[in-house]
């Protein structure tokens, strides 16, 4: 369970998020929507703690996360599985050992072990044949497959995507959106999925919350996502609508 | 063949710490390999020696100087120094510093003891002789030889203030003998003004004498006769002048024995002793010039030569 | 106020910088004892930084050293002074300074655009969040291991570079015909100070921490993509070469 209560940041003389709050129940899966730049992104990096906030919480299984030490911090982390937009795989690495690295950091698993996992682990997002690849060998939709590789190699509870399929095709989009759906059906995590592509929310989420110039402007299940009649939620996602309607 | 990383930097960092320690132990002039042979110096003055230079034993370089520094305790300059371990420096070894310390390049010589005597302990204390450093000779001495010249200044003003004393207080022995002696040339002065006149004269008569005498010769001789009848009548004004001077003579003994009889107002004075002194300075200055008439007679009667010329 | 505000600025970013560049160290020392997790990554960074840069450094450093030698002997044109001060000045001069600052500004390049470069693309590609999101202490993972090889491998590179530049200098002495080897060296012998190396070495593991922790600082707190990446990099190098100088006349100040 993952609660964001009355958060706010400014970088500068911008504020970017405005009172938000949020709870995220366990096993479920959230998305965080909104337009670029409406704060999404921002929030994403207050659930690990990469941002703290300039007043507010928020708190993780009961923890708030900025009021504990560095190295606590670090070790609520560990139950997060993050896939970054870009990827973010290390490209000193190639791909076996960049899903290997959380791995031979934190687990006490032996070279053997560990080779196993991160065979399921490719397996999982169909690229067993990649692991001796760099990254800078791969493409975008591959780079983002083994990065969801990497994430999921310790078995997290919560698992945060930030735009998962942003920048690929419809049909990439489509196979990491299953992934997406898979692991939150298999392994039972709790996944927060920050996006604008209202298509992939539609296909995995159970809820979503909306952003809105850096408010928390609307929350709910997917259904009552629907029937809203909210304008500002009605033209985020009708723009989204169009989109997919004109592919 | 692949190294893995940990071999690379190991073999990296292991050369490098062989290089560095056998490079600096080979700037040092210490032997690679061997341990070292560390000993001490105490000199008075280091003569600008500093840490890094060599060390020879016969002129050859056996050692450097590790560091040299002010000993806290007793002041003087403390070189720390090592040689090769095979060199025996024994007992009555010593150390002298050497070079010119303008040019920079100052060493340290040791000159060893007799080889059987036992060896000087590791860091133990080597003897240290002046070094054959000609500035620095000359600087240690210049000053002695200011104290010395001091001193003789010195004493000469002392000699000089105690003339000056001497010469300054009226009693001293010396004072007394100058002015003796002052008083005993003015009174032969006096003598000698009494009897001007009469020498004078004598020497006047015995210029006549020679011009009578030029004369004759000038005429060849021939008033020969005339010369000896002068001469006979010169002869005896000489001998009319000594009778007064022995009339004189006798007088001044009949004085002198009223005198010793005490009569009349020089005999008062007798009783004076200085009066008395003077008196007996004066005749026996007289005396002198008596006995110095009848040894030199030639001096007063210069005719006694014209006369040997016949 | 618009005109207090860029004069306060002037000095308010350097402190501002001091400030940020204090916490970062103040965080990777604080990660040192973790070391036994980043122990690969250390390996890899001394591999990188030290074993890697000897081919430059080496061949720097013997070419500084071959041209202190020409450059003493053209100099020096009395007859008087016997030949052998040649060696005294190169090798002090190679030990003492050449060594250390050669090395230094080859690093400096080397050595700091490259780690502000991969730390600033690792800002920018989201790899250093990456890291944190796993439950990394990134400053410890990437900061540590480069600052301590940087630390040790640049008295070693400093080591390298003497051998060489000594060498360089004596080869060119004897066989340009200005001084023969033997002189070269029994000069360099004569004016030795024990201290002079040792001098060098903590000059070096100076240098070696100033690099490495400037080029780390521009690199980890990069902003702006691509054309930041390439930002930090220049500064890395730049601020790199002149705390550089800075150190070596504060060190030759006190320690001299």
């Amino acid at each position: 369970m993952i609660s964001v209560s009355n958060v706010n940041k400014s970088f500068g003389d911008k504020h970017v998020l405005k009172d938000v709050s949020v709870d995220i129940p366990e096993g479920e899966t959230i998305a965080i929507i909104g337009r670029s730049g409406s704060g999404k992104s921002v929030l994403m990096k207050h659930l690990i703690g990469l941002l703290s906030p300039d007043s507010g919480t928020v708190t993780v299984d009961g923890i708030d996360i900025n009021a504990i030490t560095y190295a606590e911090l670090r070790r609520v982390r560990r139950n997060f599985g993050v896939l970054f937009q870009g990827g973010a795989l290390f490209d000193s690495m190639n791909s076996f050992e960049n899903v290997a690295f959380p791995l031979r950091t934190f687990s006490e698993m032996g070279e053997d072990e560990i080779a196993n996992v991160v065979k399921r682990c490719l397996a999982m997002v169909e690229l067993e044949d990649v692991g001796e690849k760099l990254p800078s060998e791969l493409s975008g939709g591959m780079q983002k497959r083994v990065a969801l590789a990497r994430a999921v190699a310790l078995q997290p509870r919560y698992i945060i995507y930030d735009e998962p399929t942003s920048g690929l095709d419809p049909e990439t989009s489509n196979t990491i959106d299953e992934l997406i759906r898979n692991l939150a059906d298999q392994l039972n995590v709790t996944s927060i999925v920050v996006t604008h592509d209202m298509h992939s929310v539609l296909n995995i989420a159970d809820r979503a919350a909306f952003i809105y110039e850096g408010r928390m402007h609307w929350t709910g299940t997917i259904d009552e996502l629907h029937r809203s009649e909210d304008q500002i939620l009605k033209a985020f996602v009708t723009a989204n609508e169009y989109k997919i309607g004109l592919s | 063949m692949k190294f893995s990383n940990e071999i690379k930097v190991g073999l990296t960092i292991i050369s490098a710490t062989v290089i560095f320690i056998l490079g600096v132990r080979y700037f040092e002039d210490l032997p690679l390999f061997d341990s070292t042979y560390d000993l001490v110096a105490e000199f008075d003055n280091a003569g600008g020696l500093i840490g890094g230079n060599i060390v020879r034993v016969n002129g050859v370089s056996v050692g450097s100087v590790k560091d040299v520094y002010i000993s806290d305790t007793s002041g003087k300059v403390m070189v720390e120094f090592h040689v090769d371990p095979s060199i025996p420096v024994t007992e009555g070894t010593y150390a002298t510093i050497a070079g010119f310390d303008a040019l920079g390049v100052v060493r340290m010589d040791l000159v060893l003891g007799p080889t059987d005597a036992p060896r000087i302990p590791e860091g133990g204390l080597v003897a240290a002789a002046t070094g054959a450093d000609l500035m620095a000779d000359l600087s240690d001495k210049a000053p002695g030889m200011i104290e010395d010249v001091n001193a003789v200044v010195g004493q000469l003003n002392r000699v000089l203030a105690e003339t000056n004393t001497l010469l300054s207080t009226p009693d001293s022995d010396f004072r007394q003998s100058l002015s003796a002696a002052r008083g005993s040339v003015q009174q032969i002065e006096g003598l000698l003004a009494a009897e001007r006149d009469r020498i004078a004269t004598i020497l006047a008569n015995a210029d006549s004498l020679t011009s009578g005498l030029n004369a004759a010769l000038g005429d060849n001789g021939e008033a020969v006769a005339d010369l000896i009848a002068q001469m006979e009548e010169t002869m005896a004004t000489l001998n009319d002048d000594l009778e007064l001077f022995h009339e004189t003579n006798s007088q001044l003994n009949e004085l002198l024995e009223k005198l010793n009889e005490g009569e009349g107002t020089l005999g008062l004075l007798i009783n004076d002793p200085s009066m008395y002194h003077r008196m007996d300075s004066t005749i026996s200055g007289l005396n002198g010039l008596i006995a110095d008439f009848q040894a030199n007679p030639g001096r007063y009667l210069k005719e006694m030569k014209i006369v040997d010329m016949f | 106020m618009i005109v207090v505000k860029p004069t306060l600025d002037i000095i308010l970013n350097p402190l501002e910088s001091l400030g940020r560049f204090s916490r970062l160290l103040f965080h990777a020392f604080g990660a040192v004892s973790e070391l036994s997790i980043y122990r690969k990554n250390l390996w890899e960074q001394m591999v990188k930084i030290g074993v890697d840069s000897l081919p430059i450094v080496t061949m720097a450093a013997g070419f500084s050293g071959a041209v202190t030698t020409v450059q003493t002997a053209y100099q020096l044109v009395t007859p008087l002074i016997p030949r052998s001060i040649i060696g005294a000045i190169v090798v002090p001069s190679m030990i003492l300074e050449l060594g250390a600052v050669v090395t230094g500004f080859i690093l400096a390049g080397r050595v700091g655009a490259r780690i502000a470069a991969e730390l600033g693309t690792m800002r920018v590609t989201e790899q250093i969040d990456a890291l944190e999101s796993m439950g990394l202490n990134s400053i410890g993972y990437l900061i540590v291991p480069r600052v301590l090889a940087g630390i040790v491998m640049f008295p070693v590179l400093y080591v390298a570079a003497c051998f060489v530049g000594i060498g360089g200098g004596m080869l060119i002495g004897d066989l340009g015909g200005f001084v023969p080897a033997e002189e070269f060296m029994k000069g360099a012998r004569e004016f030795f100070q024990p201290f002079d190396p040792i001098f060098g070495v903590i000059k070096s593991l100076v240098f070696g921490f100033l690099i490495t922790s400037i080029s780390c600082f521009k690199g980890y707190y990069t902003q702006g993509g691509a054309e930041g990446v390439g930002r930090s990099t220049t500064q890395a190098a730049v601020a790199s070469c002149v705390f550089l100088l800075l150190a070596d006349l504060v060190l030759a100040a006190t320690l001299l």
